[in-house]
C-alpha cells in the first residue's frame, strides 16, 4: 500500500486533517486511497446505498414540463431551472406544489438565486418557502460569494439546503483548501449532512478524469467525518462511474429517473438498474423517502 | 478464502487454475483483484509507461451473412443501408489518419458474399503501393474463415495470399466467448467455432503474424465460460506466443436482437474492472492488456489502468460497430494522453507490435481536437464504388447491382 499510515489512522478516527495531510492523502495510489475510503465509509454509515428518484420539472411550461409523472410516486419533485423573475419562480413553485402534493418539492441552486440579486437573500428565500418550496437542491460553495452568509439566510428562512456541491472542477492545488472550507461549513451548519464532491460542470475540452472523480469522492469521505452522505449524481456521471464511486466512499445516488418503462422488461427500468448496480458493487440499495 | 496464499503465488509468478480463477473472480474483493492485477502489470511493465496506438478503425462493409444476434452493425445482403467502401474512400481515410500521426488501419467488416478474396488482395496491394509504410491490421479470424469458404482455399492458403498482398497482422475480433455452447446461442457458431477461431490464430502465428485476442462478455455466458475463454487463449499463447495483447469489453445491447430477446442490460463498470483484473491474473503469458474506453467511457477506461491494463488501445478516429449498439464515447490523442498522465504514467505511442514509436504526436505537430469519432460514411451516402464491377458478385442482389450503371463514389 502506498499511503501514509499515520494519516490514514487519523482519517479513520475522524480527526481534522490539515491541508498538508489531505495533499499527501490525495497523492496516494488510487487503490490504496479507495480502500481506505471504503473502509471508513463502511465503518461510519454501513453497507447501504441510498438513492433518490427525481421527477424533473423543467420550468419551460410550468408543472406540465414534468416528465415521467406516471412513475413518480414516491419521488422527489425538483425544479431544475430558475425562471427569469421572482414572480415567475413563485408561480412555478406553486404549480409544482400542486403536482407534488405531499411529496418533497425541491428546486434550484442557491448560487443561481443569489446571483439574481432580486433583493435581500433571506427575504427571497422566505418568499420561495411561502410559495411551497420544501428545500433548495444544492449550494455550490465555489460559486457563492459568501457561502456562510447564504447558508445563514437559508436557516433564517427555514428553507433547508439538501447538499453542498461544487460547480466547477477543482484543480489539484486548490482541492485540499476547498475540502477544509466544506468541512468548516458543515461544522457550522450541522443539519446539512450531504456533500456532492463531483463538479456540476464538465468542460468539453477537458472533462475531469475517472481518477480525479473517484479521488474527490474518497477524499470527501475521509476529510468530512461529520458528513453522513457523500453523493454522486447518477444522471450526470452515468451508471459506470457512479457505481465505481460507491466503492470509493460514496453512499448516495441522486437524480435517478422516475421513468420506469417496463415495456422492455422490469430489469430495464431505472429503479431496477440502479438497484442492480448498487448490489453489484456489494452494497444494499435503499430508496430515500421523498416526503 | 485464503487470499494470502494467492498473493504469494501471484507474487512468485505462479499460475492460476480454472478453479482458482473462478473462486477469485466470484469472491475476491474488487480492491484485492485490482491490487494483484496492478502488481502483475508493474512486474511486466516496470518502466511505468502506458502505451496507445494512433490508428483508424475502418469497417469496409456492413453487409454480412453471419447474422450474429449481438450485432447492431450489420445489414443483410440487398439492404438499402448496406455499403462497401471504395478504394479511394479508404485511401482518403488513410491520408486523414496519417495527418493525425496514425500508422495503421484496423480493417474489419461484414461477411459480404459479394467481395471475393481478389477484392481484398487488390485493396491491400493498392494500399501498400500508395502507403508503403502504413500497416494493415486486418480481417479477424471469422473473416478469414469466410474467405476460406468462399474461395475454397484452406485457411493457411488464405493467410498466405493475404500476407503476400500486404497483410501485417490480424485483429482478435470475432472471438466473443470461445465456448461453442455460447457461440450457438449467439448465432456465431457457424461463422467460426471456438476451435476454428483459435486455429486461424495458430496458423497466423506459425506464419509469423502477430495477432491480438479479444473477449466480449455479458451476453449469455457463465463465469466459468469467461474463464474457459481466457484459459484457451492462455494455452494457445503457451504454444505460439503470437498474441500481442488481450482486449475485453462488455456486450453493448442497444439495438441488438440478442439484447431485446433476452432483455440483457450492459454489464456494470465494476464487472468490467473485475473482469479486466482477473484477465491480468489468468493471462500470465500476455504482456499487454488494453483498456476499452470505447465501451466503458473515458473515466472507467482510465481507471482500467489501476486494474491491470497497460495500454489505452487506439485513438480509433472512426468507429461504427459499438456506436450502432448505443455507445458513442470519443477520446482523441490529447485526451488519451491527458488521462494516462493524470493516472501517473508516461504516455508513449506504439505500433501493433508494441514497439515504442515516440512521444505524443500532438506535442510536435498541430493536430485538430476531435470530440466525436467519425463514421464509415456520411448519412445518406449510398454510393457504390466503381471498382466493384471488376469483382464477381455471388448474391442475386449483388449481381443485379453490378449489372446496373454504377453511381460513383463522391
Amino acid at each position: 500500500m502506498n499511503i501514509n499510515l499515520a494519516i490514514a489512522e487519523r482519517a479513520r478516527a475522524g480527526e481534522a486533517l490539515t491541508v498538508a495531510e489531505i495533499d499527501e492523502l490525495g497523492s496516494s495510489d488510487i487503490l490504496s486511497l479507495g480502500m481506505l475510503a471504503d473502509e471508513v465509509r463502511r465503518a461510519r454509515v454501513g453497507e447501504s446505498v441510498t438513492f433518490t428518484r427525481v421527477l424533473e420539472i423543467t420550468g419551460a411550461s410550468g408543472a406540465s414540463g414534468a416528465s415521467g409523472a406516471s412513475g413518480a410516486s414516491g419521488a422527489e419533485m425538483r425544479i431544475s431551472k430558475l425562471p427569469a423573475s421572482l414572480e415567475d419562480t413563485e408561480g412555478l413553485i406553486a404549480e409544482g406544489r400542486m403536482l407534488a402534493g405531499p411529496q418533497l418539492l425541491t428546486g434550484f441552486s442557491l448560487a443561481d438565486i443569489a446571483d439574481r440579486h432580486w433583493g435581500k437573500l433571506v427575504d427571497i428565500l422566505t418568499r420561495l418557502k411561502s410559495a411551497g418550496l420544501d428545500a433548495i437542491v444544492e449550494a455550490p460553495v465555489d460559486r457563492l460569494h459568501d457561502a456562510e452568509d447564504a447558508l445563514k439566510a437559508c436557516e433564517a428562512a427555514d428553507l433547508p439546503v439538501r447538499c453542498l456541491s461544487l460547480q466547477s472542477p477543482i484543480n489539484i492545488d486548490g482541492r485540499s483548501s476547498w475540502l477544509i472550507h466544506l468541512r468548516d461549513l458543515v461544522m457550522k451548519f450541522p443539519k446539512i449532512d450531504t456533500v456532492n464532491p463531483l463538479s456540476r460542470e464538465q468542460p468539453v475540452q477537458m472533462p475531469t478524469t475517472g481518477y480525479e472523480d473517484v479521488r474527490a469522492v474518497a477524499l470527501a469521505r475521509l476529510v468530512l467525518p461529520s458528513v453522513k452522505t457523500i453523493q454522486v449524481d447518477w444522471a450526470q456521471y452515468g451508471p459506470k462511474l457512479a457505481q465505481v464511486a460507491l466503492t470509493f466512499g460514496a453512499n448516495d445516488l441522486d437524480r435517478v429517473s422516475t421513468v420506469d418503462d417496463e415495456s422492455l422488461g422490469k430489469r430495464r427500468t431505472s429503479v431496477e438498474d440502479v438497484k442492480r448496480n448498487i448490489a453489484a458493487a456489494g452494497f444494499t440499495p435503499v430508496e430515500r423517502a421523498a416526503s | 478464502m485464503d487470499l494470502t496464499a494467492f498473493e504469494n503465488r501471484i507474487a512468485h509468478g505462479g499460475r492460476l487454475t480454472a478453479a482458482d480463477a473462478l473462486q477469485l473472480y466470484r469472491h475476491a474483493p474488487t480492491y484485492w483483484l485490482g491490487r494483484m492485477a496492478d502488481e502483475v502489470r508493474r512486474r511486466k511493465h516496470p518502466e511505468n509507461l502506458v502505451t496507445y496506438i494512433i490508428d483508424r478503425n475502418v469497417n469496409y462493409t456492413n453487409v454480412c451473412v453471419a447474422r450474429c444476434n449481438f450485432c447492431a452493425f450489420y445489414r443483410e445482403v440487398g439492404h438499402s443501408d448496406g455499403y462497401v467502401l471504395g478504394f479511394e474512400e479508404i485511401f482518403r481515410k488513410i491520408e486523414e489518419t496519417r495527418e493525425l500521426g496514425g500508422v495503421q488501419l484496423l480493417l474489419q467488416g461484414g461477411h459480404n458474399p459479394d467481395l471475393p478474396i481478389a477484392w481484398y488482395e487488390d485493396l491491400f496491394r493498392a494500399v501498400k503501393q500508395q502507403f508503403p509504410d502504413f500497416k494493415l491490421h486486418a480481417l479477424s479470424p471469422p473473416e478469414v474463415i469466410h474467405l476460406s469458404r468462399m474461395s475454397k482455399l484452406s485457411v493457411p492458403e488464405v493467410i498466405d495470399r493475404l500476407i503476400a498482398a500486404g497483410l501485417d497482422s490480424i485483429p482478435g475480433g470475432g472471438a466473443e466467448i470461445l465456448v461453442d455452447r455460447v457461440r450457438k446461442l449467439l448465432n456465431c457458431y457457424h461463422k467460426a467455432t471456438a476451435d476454428e477461431w483459435l486455429d486461424v490464430m495458430r496458423h497466423a502465428h506459425r506464419k509469423g503474424l502477430r495477432t491480438t485476442a479479444t473477449m466480449m462478455y455479458g451476453t449469455v455466458e457463465t463465469d466459468e465460460e469467461r474463464l474457459e475463454h481466457m484459459l484457451r487463449l492462455r494455452d494457445l499463447q503457451d504454444e505460439t506466443g503470437g498474441f500481442t495483447a488481450f482486449i475485453t469489453w462488455s456486450f453493448q445491447p442497444a439495438h441488438t436482437e440478442l439484447g431485446a430477446a433476452h432483455n440483457i442490460i450492459e454489464a456494470s463498470g465494476i464487472e468490467y474492472l473485475r473482469t479486466l483484473a482477473i484477465a491480468r491474473l489468468v493471462l500470465d503469458n500476455f504482456d499487454n492488456l488494453q483498456a476499452s474506453w470505447v465501451t466503458q467511457g473515458g473515466k472507467v477506461g482510465q481507471l482500467s489502468l489501476a486494474f491491470g491494463a497497460n495500454d489505452m488501445g487506439s485513438v480509433m478516429i472512426e468507429e461504427n460497430v459499438v456506436r450502432a449498439a448505443g455507445a458513442a464515447y470519443c477520446m482523441d490523442e490529447v485526451e488519451i494522453v491527458r488521462n494516462v498522465e493524470d493516472a501517473g504514467f508516461v504516455a508513449k505511442r506504439r505500433n501493433m507490435h508494441y514497439d515504442i514509436l515516440g512521444d505524443p504526436f500532438f506535442r510536435a505537430h498541430e493536430v485538430k481536437r476531435t470530440h466525436a469519432l467519425s463514421t464509415a460514411r456520411d448519412a445518406g451516402d449510398n454510393s457504390v464504388p466503381a471498382e466493384l464491377v471488376n469483382y464477381q458478385a455471388r448474391s442475386a442482389a449483388g449481381k443485379k447491382q453490378r449489372a446496373r450503371p454504377i453511381s460513383p463514389v463522391s
